[in-house]
């Protein structure tokens, strides 16, 4: 564990993370089920005699995610019984990895180079649901067994804002190995403890969703600083953005840990590592890394595109034909604003490499104005279409004319006596303003350089 | 009659499959009268019968064709109340056939109901049976214990004057026990021979469904249809019980007499019997060597009992009153409710072992008991594996009693009750397949021989058998 003296507070986490399989861990029931209870067998359901038996699929997407977080993976996987009572257990006893996980000594690096080390990830069954309904407490078996996947990490996160940052690191890659659905709900439990309290470690239990991790880490770690604090186990109310006391360390629960004897252990054969390597994309920070170093783009058009993998994906196939910077710059800058204004990701729009290699070579050849270029890019979100074509068909190119430029602004001279007097007087606004009108007469075509040239000569 | 013999004869038309089906429900149902064999009938034994029959007409009837089998009520039989012989599981009947079952009806056997057993199978005498549930009485004196906890099974193995055959079920020496009480054959085999999907689970390490008949014959016949890989036992191996032809003879064959075995505690008339029976294999030509087993014998009982009860009392934990069997008024918060339901439900032995198992698998001593026990399982195995490099099979006494009165069995500490087990638990632990037969009378009773073989080697052990039935 790293140790650092001038540290203000610790933080440690422990995210549960659903894999989207489709069936679940132990049983061939679905993942997603639509009403209550329709997805059970009886093995979810804990019925006697029935047997669990191991989702290769769900083991398989947890070694992806034990080797992109840097693990070292365990040869031998077994796995456990943890008893506890409670009603959502079906079995009351959850099967988990406990003896050896599947993956541990990892590691993800934040943006300030810090290395925050991941202990363990191992893979278990989610409970039952428990549906609070006029006053009864009701139980949907539906998400009995589906494939959980832990992540531990040591308490070596500073704050609540890095905190954040790893959980943003981690949901990144995550959606990178297409082991997760973005839109599923992500749980953690917290430890937090402050200096100025000797580092007595609390935990908070339970957090649902990853913006309430950073609320709850907030909180805590303010109410620490007024309170006298003790080891104990809190949980989160996210209504009222508290966290409030469960119980004192002194009664930790005991889970009376067994071998689940009815999974055999196994190892893996290196040839199923091998094919699982294959599958795993170089990952968002490499690339970035990569982007900056290559490409020579800026540093947060690096980031923000190796962000998601369909982008960066499409990045990589544009980049190879036209110039990386202005692609960097028009997807970061136009293509992910249209499609955050159409709320749609990429792989939902027909967009693909080849509609915005055509345009941007028309951009970076300057063969269009970047308004008509804005343009071709809010309509190729909705419709599949040439932009080369298109801009020829529509004549679309831009107008270099001078002799036709400089009636419009003879036009737009005589039509604006305010803004040329402005101008004059030393408004460098007003010239602005002019250039903008007379674009407007071109319907954008017109090249802006040429034309701010023409106003400077006919206004001298 | 012999089953082989009976499904021959059904074959061949010479005997009528639901005439003999409704002789058997009518005589178990009087002999469970009076000897308490039953937790519960399928009453659709006749009209699986019915079906049997027209297969058997259109000359398309299994290798059970007809064949009545009692299963342990531990095991799944569809639409059957399947309690395990715990009033936790009142009412439960299960959605599903254990595979056992599933494969038996494959083969035209006709499921007649469910044996009764100590609640999920603890005990050995048959006497820890579950609230409400009676105790089965030994079918050559009724004053005595039949054994357990396959007791039911082993009785009416001895009762039954029709070709019957019992799928049983063994942890520590359920089946052999009661098999060597009442006189009848027992065969647990190697664990993982047959899958336990649809076992209602003791201690899934050592579970082992294994069958009981009145030959080696016919207890090998049954195992044979029921061994092989299931793909919803992941434990279960691919290794199926291919049906066989006896060769009758031992000649050659190396007999490993476990001398442990037959020393201090056992009944010298017992070991009297098992010896004669050994020099019968000698006159036909075997031969016999000493085996001595330090490690099992000295470590066998607690490293069973701790294991068998940390599993046991993880199995136990989902009988709470939710889902099926026992429920009770919804009153209190849930730990108080589940409690409520548990503290009624579950017999004296049953929470002696969730509280013994809970305890040894807990912090603090988890490392001293549970784990410890892993590891002198591991030792026991390598000291059977080191015993058969020099013998083909080992034969020992399988109980070291005869079958006590029911007045003696309530004197004994549960400590004297566990020590019973002293030779039955080591193959149990080793997960080695063993058998017993019954090897000469002893007043009303024979004593039980018992034959330990390597894993996967239950040929050798039926072929040893075999050869002693035909004298």
């Amino acid at each position: 564990m790293r140790m650092n003296k001038n540290r203000e507070i610790m933080i440690g986490l422990e995210v549960h993370v659903q894999l989207n399989t489709v069936s679940k861990l132990f049983c061939a029931c679905a993942t997603k089920a639509g009403e209550p209870n329709s997805a059970v067998c009886p093995v979810c359901l804990g019925h006697p005699g029935s047997k669990p038996v191991l989702n290769k699929k769900a083991l398989e997407f947890g070694v992806k995610l034990a080797l992109a977080l840097g693990c070292e993976l365990s040869r031998k996987i077994l796995f456990s019984r943890k008893t506890y009572f409670y009603p959502d257990m079906s079995k009351n006893y959850q099967i988990t990895q406990y003896e050896i996980p599947l993956g541990s000594n990892g590691h993800i690096t934040l943006d300030s180079g810090r290395v925050i080390n991941i202990k363990r990830i191992h893979l278990e069954e989610d409970p039952a649901a428990l549906v609070h309904e006029q006053g009864n407490v009701l139980v949907d078996y539906n998400r009995s067994g589906n494939p959980l996947c832990e992540i531990v990490t040591n308490p070596e996160l500073d704050s609540p804002e890095e905190a954040r940052e790893f959980m943003n690191k981690l949901v990144n890659i995550l959606s990178y190995l297409q082991i997760f659905e973005n839109d599923s709900i992500i749980k953690a439990d917290v430890n937090v403890s402050i200096k100025e309290k000797n580092f007595i470690r609390v935990e908070i239990k339970n957090v649902t969703g990853f913006k309430e991790i950073e609320r709850a880490l907030y909180y805590e770690v303010e109410r620490q600083k007024s309170q006298d604090v003790m080891q104990e186990t809190r949980g989160w109310n996210p209504d009222e953005g508290i966290t409030y006391s469960m119980r004192s360390k002194e009664t930790e629960d005991d889970y009376g840990y067994i071998i689940e004897p009815d999974l055999p252990f196994f190892t893996f054969e290196q040839s199923f590592i091998d094919e699982v390597k294959k599958q795993i994309p170089e990952l968002p920070q490499s690339r970035a890394q990569r982007y900056v170093r290559d490409y020579k783009i800026d540093d947060t058009d690096a980031k923000i595109i190796a962000y998601d993998l369909s982008i960066t994906q499409i990045f990589e196939s544009i980049a190879k034909k036209v110039n990386p910077v202005l692609t960097a710059r028009w997807i970061r800058r136009e293509l992910l604003r249209v499609l955050n204004l159409e709320n749609k990701p990429l792989n939902e729009t027909p967009i693909t490499a080849d509609e915005l290699i055509e345009l941007f070579a028309l951009l970076e050849n300057k063969s269009i104005t970047n308004r008509i270029g804005q343009q071709i890019i809010e309509k190729l979100v909705k419709e599949k279409f040439s932009p080369k074509e298109y801009v020829e068909q529509q004549g679309l190119g831009k107008v270099s004319d001078e002799s036709e430029l400089s009636i419009y602004c003879e036009e737009v001279i005589s039509n604006n006596p305010q803004a040329v007097a402005d101008f004059k007087s030393g408004v460098e606004k007003a010239l602005k303003f002019l250039i903008g009108q007379v674009m407007a007469k071109t319907k954008g075509k017109g090249d802006p350089v040429l034309i701010k040239k023409l106003l400077e000569e006919e206004l001298k | 009659m012999s089953v082989i013999k009976f499904v021959k004869s059904v074959k061949e038309g010479s005997i009528d499959v639901v005439k003999n089906a409704e002789k058997a429900v009518l005589e178990s149902k009087k002999i469970n009268s009076e000897y308490n064999y039953f937790n519960a009938f399928d009453e659709t034994a006749l009209a699986q019968a019915m079906i049997v029959d027209k297969k058997v007409r259109k000359g398309i009837a299994g290798k059970l064709a007809g064949v009545i089998i009692s299963v342990k009520d531990c095991i799944c039989v569809k639409g059957v109340e399947s309690t395990a012989g715990s009033a936790v599981l009142k009412g439960y009947r299960p959605l599903f056939d254990a595979a056992a079952v599933e494969k038996c009806r494959a083969e035209d056997a006709i499921i007649i109901g469910k044996t009764a057993q100590d609640e999920f199978g603890f005990g050995g005498f048959n006497v820890n049976i579950g609230n409400g549930f009676k105790i089965p009485l030994n079918p050559l004196d009724k004053s005595r214990s039949c054994g357990g906890s396959s007791g039911g099974a082993a009785g009416i193995t001895q009762k039954a004057s029709f070709p019957h055959l019992a799928i049983a079920e063994s942890t520590g020496g359920s089946i052999v026990n009661p098999a060597a009480f009442c006189g009848v054959v027992g065969l647990c085999p190697t664990y993982g021979r047959v899958s336990r999907y649809g076992l209602i689970d003791y201690a899934n390490s050592l579970d082992k469904i294994g069958t009981m008949a009145k030959s080696c014959a016919d207890a090998g016949l049954l195992l044979s249809v029921i061994s092989g890989h299931d793909e919803k036992d992941s434990t279960s191996s691919n290794n199926k019980l291919q049906y066989f032809e006896f060769k009758n003879s031992v000649k050659g064959m190396k007999i490993g007499i476990v001398k442990e075995a037959f020393g201090e505690g056992v009944d010298s008339r017992i070991v009297d019997r098992v010896s004669d029976a050994i020099r019968k294999f000698e006159d036909k030509g075997a031969e016999t060597v000493s085996v001595s087993l330090p490690t099992t014998f000295k470590y066998g009982i607690p490293t069973y009992y701790i294991l068998a009860m940390c599993e046991a009392s993880t199995n136990l934990a989902k009988y709470c009153g939710m889902r099926y069997g026992a429920h009770s008024e919804l009153k209190g918060m849930f730990n108080q409710y589940f409690s409520a339901v548990r503290t009624k439900n579950f017999g004296a032995e049953a929470k002696r072992r969730i509280l013994l198992g809970t305890f040894a698998r807990m912090a603090g001593y988890r490392d001293a008991y549970y784990i410890k026990a892993a590891q002198a399982r591991t030792r026991i195995i390598e000291e059977y594996k080191q015993a058969f490099k020099q013998c083909d099979v080992l034969a020992a006494p399988t109980m070291p009693i005869l079958p006590p009165t029911f007045e003696e069995i309530s004197k004994l500490t549960p400590l004297q009750n566990y020590m019973a087990d002293i030779l039955t638990v080591g193959p149990n632990l080793a997960g080695l397949p063993h058998l017993s037969l019954p090897c000469g009378k002893i007043n009303d009773f024979s004593a039980g021989l018992q034959l330990i073989g390597n894993h996967f080697e239950e040929l050798e052990l039926l072929e040893v058998g075999n050869a002693y039935e035909q004298k």
